[in-house]
């Protein structure tokens, strides 16, 4: 009976009830119908106690930050810098999108804050040089989910969180993944350049440009190394990283760029407090989820069912990148992970799979999610800014989402890709 | 099954709670003849923390919860008397303290502080004693914990302990621990040899650990008196038996466990240093002014405290008797 | 149509001061906690002395800016949702369902509040905090630990916010149902988009 929970969420889901109120209402109207009553009370302190948690902290934090990065002018330091860089390649404004996305996902862990911050600057830009909206939509869109995956990152806080791993080993584990869906999308544009008919940047910026655009933007770039140096150094805990970051982005807006006036402040610290209240009660809520989940029996169930597919590991692993991308089409990377990956991670540890190579592969694949619709933040954010038609943006995206695919088989089958540099770093064996 | 007694208990399958509570289940459900059944939820499934699982206990949806000091301290402060270092000399000592009245004696106090709400039925072990462990070097006297930063709980009275043995407390919420460990953050940490070896702590560094047994890691069982009271008196001399049976199975559980735990913690790099009875002397003499925070800020301290002085010396003379007895 | 409207902008207005209120606070709240948790680096990398309260405090602070701020991100719609279905349906009908829905989030909100406020006045409230404390006397020489119902005060206060936002955002759309859309005063839509992604 009770485990009628997950079809009625998904009913709830479809027909357009927030998914916080979801989680609670499915398993509580259960629950009542099932006369255990007083068993409602524990979703209620399961949503409490699921948000009074340390480590979650980071999610408030690294959203302030991102907010006060934006509002003291650090993201166009950043395009400026990309556009020093490469701005002279085929289709540089293409490659300087990509490129600042990357370098964007070092000072914040949110794709969505990476569409809206580069986009709205971006795709203005790229369609006064004579590129397509449709491509410089596709564009952004593509390369904002870098922003999750390179660190800082909210999902990875958040898997953390869920499934008791080192925040640190999976910040580490995302850069090699990051970089190459960077690079896999540079590629795309490079192919798409012709049937494009992308432009060419008019010249190659001299040293002095370069060297001016480097200065302007060193302080911001400074963050991830502040940010890593001082975790790997012992001098803080990944969640107090996350309020360096935030006091350090205050810091140079405020006295080193004097981009942030002080009037500013109130507005920033209520746009990322909303922001992170409703991440934190869709934490609290998903807990209290799980809670039921597991009365009910469901997970072991699942595990058994999926298990019984086959007991190749290679095999279960390609299967289950298709359930999560199928996943990832209707629910968002949060939700998708705090609900999956109790269900999911003990089955592929149980097979020898790292925990944290597993971890990798799940955020990858429902960050890419964000992509695709129907459910999709990315796309809906990028169509707002670029006020074209969600399905225009999802088709227009398409080939680079192929691109993104192509890197999450890689990063499922080569695990050293992501474990490599956490284990130089000693945080996995 | 006439009735079914919620059993939860925060930690895993591999701990000493859930050997004790398997005790339990089998001892209740069999004495009973099927009338009790006993369900058991071992983890975070139906409540998380001490707060959120007494509350649990006394407003009926669990039935039997365990506890550390730490997790009632919020509500039952005096319970922390376990946590002074140092006051019992072993675990025959500890074992005679826990059968005997000073359980009856708190279990009338944290009655009397929760409406008759909260019962506490019997205080086993879980994990043994905490030791002092760290990734730098091997401690001898309080003079090489000078400076140290050792990870306590928030909780004021560890704080105290950590300093009086002039370490620097650090507080570090349990899942940053491992991390923490890693990078320096903090440098040790006082825990059982099992809950090190289950966290992997020797994979962060982890490295010295000295055998000093500063306070013993009580188990506190308690039980909803609603519950409870709504057995019939053959019932509950059942459940009393159980949770007898219980005490014992969890006394014993951590001496077996430990065994592994130490040949790991060897395996993986670790050194014990067993300190002496002398530089053990010292190190109690250094945590002398605990004893006098204990009495002045904690509600009931004095009380309790000497309460269970006069509950140690009376089972330190009766095992002393029976050692001198059997000796003979 | 008329009281519906009326009763629609006196608790739209009530919601509104309320919530305003709740935003400068938890606007406030955040920024203690960036500052509380920068001092204990400051303390324990710095000056080799950490602080015993810093974690509680800002948990604390965490838990009240999610109370105080959920209700104001649930009014302008920010909980994200699927409307892909609903979109599809005609306009009386995806009304229809759309009033349905909110029905039962008050429910579900209204269980809340019940819980949520006897979980505040309960035995759980009784604990005391482990590590934070206020001072009770004006030259700072007593101090009390407080109650771990501060605390819990803080969500039983963001569901019954919600649950008064809930109640508004009904009226709303029945107003809506009856054919009075242009005649309700507008709410500030949000402009973030939010999620942790
Ligand atoms: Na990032
Ligand atoms: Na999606």
């Amino acid at each position: 009976m009770l485990s009628l929970f997950l079809p009625l969420f998904l009913v709830f889901l479809m027909l357009g009830l927030p998914i916080v109120f979801g989680l609670v209402a499915a398993p509580a109207l259960l629950l009542w119908w099932n006369g255990q009553e007083r068993d409602i009370v524990l979703l209620y302190r399961n949503i409490y106690n699921g948000m009074d948690s340390f480590p979650l902290m980071a999610i408030p934090f690294f959203m302030l930050a991102g907010e006060l990065m934006n509002r003291a002018g650090i993201t166009l330091r950043l395009v400026e810098f990309a556009q020093a860089v490469i701005g002279h390649l085929r289709g540089g404004l293409a490659h300087v999108n990509i490129l600042s996305s990357m370098l964007f996902a070092g000072l914040s862990g949110s794709a969505v804050a990476d569409v809206s911050a580069l986009g709205s600057m971006l795709i203005p830009a790229m369609e006064k040089q004579g590129y397509s909206t449709r491509f410089a939509a596709a564009v952004t869109a593509a390369s904002s989910i870098i922003g999750p995956i390179i660190p800082p990152s909210g999902i990875m806080i958040i898997y953390a969180y869920v499934m008791g791993e080192s925040v640190a080993a999976l910040f580490l584990a995302g850069i090699v993944p990051g970089v190459m869906i960077g690079g896999s999308l540079m590629l795309i544009v490079r192919l798409l350049a012709d049937k494009e008919n992308l432009p060419q940047a008019t010249r190659r910026a001299t040293w002095g440009e370069r060297g001016k655009a480097s200065l302007n933007a060193f302080w911001p770039l400074m963050t991830p190394v502040i940010i890593m140096g001082g975790i790997l150094g012992g001098v803080f805990t990944p969640t107090e990283a996350s309020a360096v970051a935030a006091g350090y982005a205050l810091l140079i807006g405020l006295f080193v760029l004097r981009s942030l006036k002080l009037k500013d402040i109130p507005d920033v610290f209520m746009r990322s407090g909303l922001t992170s209240a409703v991440v934190l009660l869709l934490v609290g809520a998903a807990m209290a989820f799980k809670t039921v989940a597991s009365l009910s029996h469901t997970p072991e169930l699942l595990a058994e069912i999926i298990l019984g597919l086959s007991d190749n590991p290679l095999v279960l692993l390609f299967l289950i990148n298709i359930l999560l991308f199928i996943v990832g089409m209707f629910l968002d990377a949060g939700p998708a992970i705090i609900i999956l990956g109790p269900i999911l991670g003990p089955i592929f540890l149980s097979m020898g799979i790292d925990p944290v190579h597993f971890a990798i592969v799940m955020a990858v694949n429902l960050t890419v999610g964000l992509l695709t619709p129907p459910m999709g933040l990315v796309l809906f954010v990028t169509s707002s800014v670029s006020r074209l038609r969600v399905e225009t943006v999802a088709r227009a995206t398409f080939p680079f989402l192929l691109a993104e695919i192509a890197v999450i088989f890689l990063i499922t089958y080569f695990p050293a890709l992501s474990l490599t540099i956490p284990r130089l770093a000693g945080f996995v064996e | 099954a006439d009735i079914t007694l919620r059993a939860t208990a925060n930690s895993n399958e591999n701990d000493e709670d859930y050997d004790g509570l398997v005790v339990f289940k089998n001892y209740v459900e069999n004495a009973s003849n099927g009338a009790i059944a006993v369900e058991l939820f071992i983890g975070t499934q139906l409540c998380a923390t001490g707060e959120e699982c007494l509350q649990g206990v006394a407003g009926g949806s669990i039935d039997i919860y365990i506890s550390t000091s730490g997790g009632a301290a919020g509500i039952f402060p005096y319970i922390q008397v376990l946590d002074l270092p140092y006051l019992m000399s072993d675990d025959r000592v500890a074992e005679e303290v826990l059968k005997g009245d000073f359980t009856r004696e708190l279990r009338a106090k944290a009655l009397a502080d929760s409406d008759n709400k909260i019962r506490l039925m019997t205080i086993g072990n879980t994990g043994g004693w905490r030791n002092y462990a760290n990734t730098s070097k091997t401690i001898k006297s309080p003079g090489d914990l000078k400076g140290l930063k050792m990870r306590t709980v928030p909780a004021a009275l560890p704080q105290q302990v950590a300093t009086a043995v002039g370490a620097a407390p650090t507080p570090v919420p349990w899942p940053e621990l491992f991390t923490a460990l890693q990078t320096g953050v903090v440098e040790g940490t006082a825990n059982g040899i099992t809950d090190i070896m289950n966290m992997k702590f020797t994979d962060a560094g982890l490295k010295y650990l000295t055998l000093d047994g500063h306070s013993y890691m009580g188990a506190f069982w308690w039980m909803s008196e609603d519950t409870f009271q709504g057995l019939s008196e053959d019932q509950r001399k059942i459940v009393v038996d159980g949770f007898a049976a219980l005490q014992q199975a969890t006394f014993a559980s951590p001496k077996r466990k430990e065994i592994a735990a130490y040949q790991e913690f060897l395996k993986a790099g670790g050194e014990i240093y067993v300190p002496t009875p002398e530089e053990k002397a010292v190190f109690k003499d250094a945590v002398a002014p605990v004893f006098d925070w204990f009495k002045t800020e904690v509600p009931g301290g004095t009380e309790v405290f000497d309460m269970f002085n006069a509950a140690v010396a009376s089972a330190q003379e009766a095992v002393d008797a029976e050692r001198a007895a059997d000796l003979k | 149509m008329t009281l519906l409207l009326a009763l629609a902008r006196v608790l739209g207005a009530l919601n509104a001061a309320a919530l305003t209120l709740g935003r400068w606070l938890g606007a406030a709240c955040i920024g203690a906690m960036v500052v509380i948790i920068l001092v204990q680096v400051l303390f324990r990398y710095g000056l080799g002395n950490a602080l015993p309260w810093t974690e509680e405090a800002a948990r604390f602070l965490m838990l009240w800016m999610t109370g105080l701020m959920a209700p104001t991100a649930f009014r302008r719609g920010g909980f994200v949702s699927v409307d892909m279905v609903v979109s599809m349906l005609p306009r009386a009908a995806a009304g229809l369902v759309s009033l349905l829905l909110l029905c039962l989030v008050a429910l579900v909100l209204w269980k809340g509040v019940l819980i949520g406020w006897s979980e505040v006045t309960g035995f759980g409230g009784r604990f005391t905090m482990a590590a934070i404390k206020v001072p009770v006397s004006l030259d700072l020489s007593k101090w009390m630990s407080i109650p771990r119902s501060w605390m819990l005060a803080s969500l039983a206060i963001g569901v019954t916010a919600m649950f008064s936002v809930c109640l508004e955002l009904i009226l709303r759309a029945l107003v809506v149902l009856t054919g009075g859309r242009d005649r309700l005063p507008p709410i500030a839509l949000t402009h973030t988009t939010l999620g942790a992604e």
